[in-house]
């Protein structure tokens, strides 16, 4: 058979003798000579297109764009307001992949150019921004930090009437004026004179949390005692605050700390009902990340243990790329501190109001807390495994008690804290 | 004949497009692990000739809110990664002793091993998930207990990563990252 391939295709013509075979035959030729075109060209395919990975990061008080590809590339920067633009030059065509955004102090990143050169533009949020770049070699990588030129923030009005309303008064929604809407066009410095908080209620849609044995679901109670203590927050506080979720659908949990990052948040507070598999366990207890990290990682994350967010100028510059690595999905790691000492006033606040035993302050790598630029906590109200504490955590003046006890310690908190 | 010059240029263009197709999907997967199985290992049962070994299950109590240690008998495995798959089958099958198992009883075990940088992967069933509810103390629970167990027995396993029916998951029920590997609590054990 394969002989037959190799013969001349004249000598066959006189075989057969259908124009319209002929015709065929020709088609045939043509496509088997292309075929074979190609597969002469495909060795040198793979080599000849390279990946050019982008990647963003928010970094405290800083975001970073990263281009990593196998091949060295050749890459200048021009400015705009608001806009960098940076000018990828290779030597081999080059294809883009963009892994998911995820930065809160960019816009956006886009691309034009094809094949060898490419332009991309970072279109940052504040005007006026710095920026400063770092290049790694084999493999090559570009790490573009954007910095927003410091706009002094005006100092959060500090209208914390501490003296709580009765419960009636607490029940009467805030005038809606005094809410700023959350919105992305209005100037960023408009956005900086409220804080920010980002109440998360654990769970939601089909991811349930745990299950009470008279049926109560934790996403329900979480869900119930974050809208109260949103109410109470928005009545008392020049607060904005922000719900992960104000009904009962899933969110994934990287979105729920996306969302206070994307909002430069202050705070993240997310709220659970506890659940074990022994009956008896009751109390409340709160919780802030702890790194799981190996010794090693450990050391290097030593550096950040004090950095309250001040997080460049801890580093050393030739430990920088290592440490900022571990980071990337580490945001959280930055905040440590002040993440005990929010968790510190919330535990202090539950102790106070609620009556339930005091289970302390505890460390666990929650995975909704890893990934939020700033001070998080999780709160365990109580224990809806435990009867007694289900019918509690169903009680609006369970749940009222724990929206006024979290926000008396975030009072005490920003009272202390700044 | 016509038939036979058809066939070769139609033979090429599927082979082309399924390489051009395994080029530009090449490395996209996600980490999966087929299940594949244990040689030789399926029946943990002891072994007459087979050297013993004393192991500690860490499993959960209606006391307190702590790791609980019960000792058991197991054969001795000729590898580490041998080692922990019994062990992880003991801990599933729970305790013999009256403490609370973390995991519900249907869990199995599809594959366990070893790597050279001290992780030990354990790919649990998806009855660890399934009409199944973990709250933070009972996941935590759940989680670390399996963790300590493994590194308590093996020094060889400085961390443990877990999986789920083949693949990396999130959580276990919404609470604990399992996106990178645990290391030990042993804080969490009782005294």
């Amino acid at each position: 058979m394969s002989s037959d391939a190799g013969s001349i295709p004249a000598a066959s013509i006189f075989c057969i003798c259908n124009k319209v075979i002929i015709m065929k035959r020709r088609i045939l030729w043509a496509f088997g000579a292309i075929l074979f075109l190609t597969a002469l060209a495909a060795p040198a395919f793979p080599q000849a297109q390279s990946l050019l990975k982008l990647s963003t990061r928010d970094l405290a008080g800083s975001s970073r764009v990263i281009l990593s590809s196998s091949e060295p590339l050749a890459f200048s920067f021009r400015r705009e307001p608001s806009v960098l633009i940076v000018a990828i030059e290779a030597q081999r065509p080059l294809r883009v992949r963009q892994d998911v955004f995820k930065s809160g102090g960019l816009k956006s990143v886009s691309w034009t150019g094809d094949r060898n050169s490419y332009e991309f533009s970072i279109e940052v949020r504040e005007k006026d921004f710095a920026y400063d770049y770092k290049v790694r070699k084999n493999p090559f990588e570009l790490v573009i930090e954007i910095k927003p030129v410091a706009v002094e923030p005006e100092p959060a009005p500090a209208v914390l009437t501490a003296a709580i309303e009765t419960k009636a008064a607490v029940r009467t929604p805030a005038p809606a004026a005094a809410i700023p809407e959350v919105s992305r066009s209005s100037s960023p410095r408009e956005d900086r004179k409220f804080r920010t908080i980002v109440i998360d209620p654990g769970h939601g849609g089909i991811e349930t949390g745990a299950k009470g044995k008279f049926g109560a679901l934790e996403k329900d109670i979480t869900l119930a005692m974050s809208l109260k203590l949103k109410e109470i927050i928005e009545k008392n506080m020049a607060f904005r605050v922000i719900l992960t979720r104000d009904r009962d659908m899933e969110v994934a949990l990287e979105n729920r700390s996306a969302l206070a990052n994307n909002n430069k948040a202050d705070l993240f507070i997310s709220i659970h009902a506890n659940g074990s598999r022994r009956k008896n366990s009751r109390g409340s207890e709160t919780y802030f990340l702890s790194l799981n990290a190996t010794d090693e990682e450990s050391r290097r994350l030593a550096y950040l243990e004090n950095a309250n967010g001040d997080l460049e100028g801890r580093i050393e510059k030739e430990n920088e790329d290592d440490v900022t690595l571990i980071l990337w999905d580490l945001a959280q790691a930055a905040y440590l501190k002040q993440s005990s000492q929010l968790a510190d006033r919330i535990q202090a606040g539950l102790n106070d109001l609620l009556g339930t035993r005091n289970r302390g302050v505890k460390q666990a790598p929650f995975k909704v807390l890893t990934g939020a630029a700033c001070p998080a906590v999780l709160v365990e109200a109580a224990f809806i495994s435990n009867p007694e504490e289900e019918k509690e955590l169903q009680s609006e003046e369970f749940q009222n008690n724990v929206a006024r006890a979290i926000y008396q310690s975030l009072v005490e908190y920003f009272r202390l804290g700044s | 004949m016509t038939r036979s010059k058809l066939v070769i240029p139609a033979v090429l263009t599927v082979l082309l497009v399924v390489l051009v197709y395994l080029f530009f999907r090449g490395g996209r997967d996600g980490f999966r692990l087929e299940k594949v199985p244990s040689a030789g290992k399926a029946d943990p049962s002891p072994v007459a000739e087979g050297e013993k070994k004393t192991i500690t299950l860490f499993f959960l109590s209606e006391d307190d809110d702590r790791l609980h240690p019960e000792e058991r008998q197991v054969v001795s495995g000729t590898s580490p990664t041998e080692e922990v798959e019994t062990t992880v089958r003991e801990f599933l099958k729970g305790s013999s002793d009256g403490l609370l198992s973390p995991f519900p009883p249907e869990t199995g075990l599809r594959q366990a091993f070893v790597t050279g940088d001290g992780t030990a992967y354990v790919d649990l069933s998806k009855a660890v998930q399934d009409d199944f509810t973990y709250g933070s103390s009972s996941e935590i629970g759940a989680v670390y207990s399996l963790v300590n167990t493994l590194a308590f027995n093996f020094k060889a396993v400085k961390k443990v990563s877990i999986l789920i029916d083949g693949g990396e998951r999130e959580t276990l029920g919404g609470h604990i990252d399992l996106s990178r590997p645990l290391v030990p609590r042993f804080s969490l054990i009782a005294r």
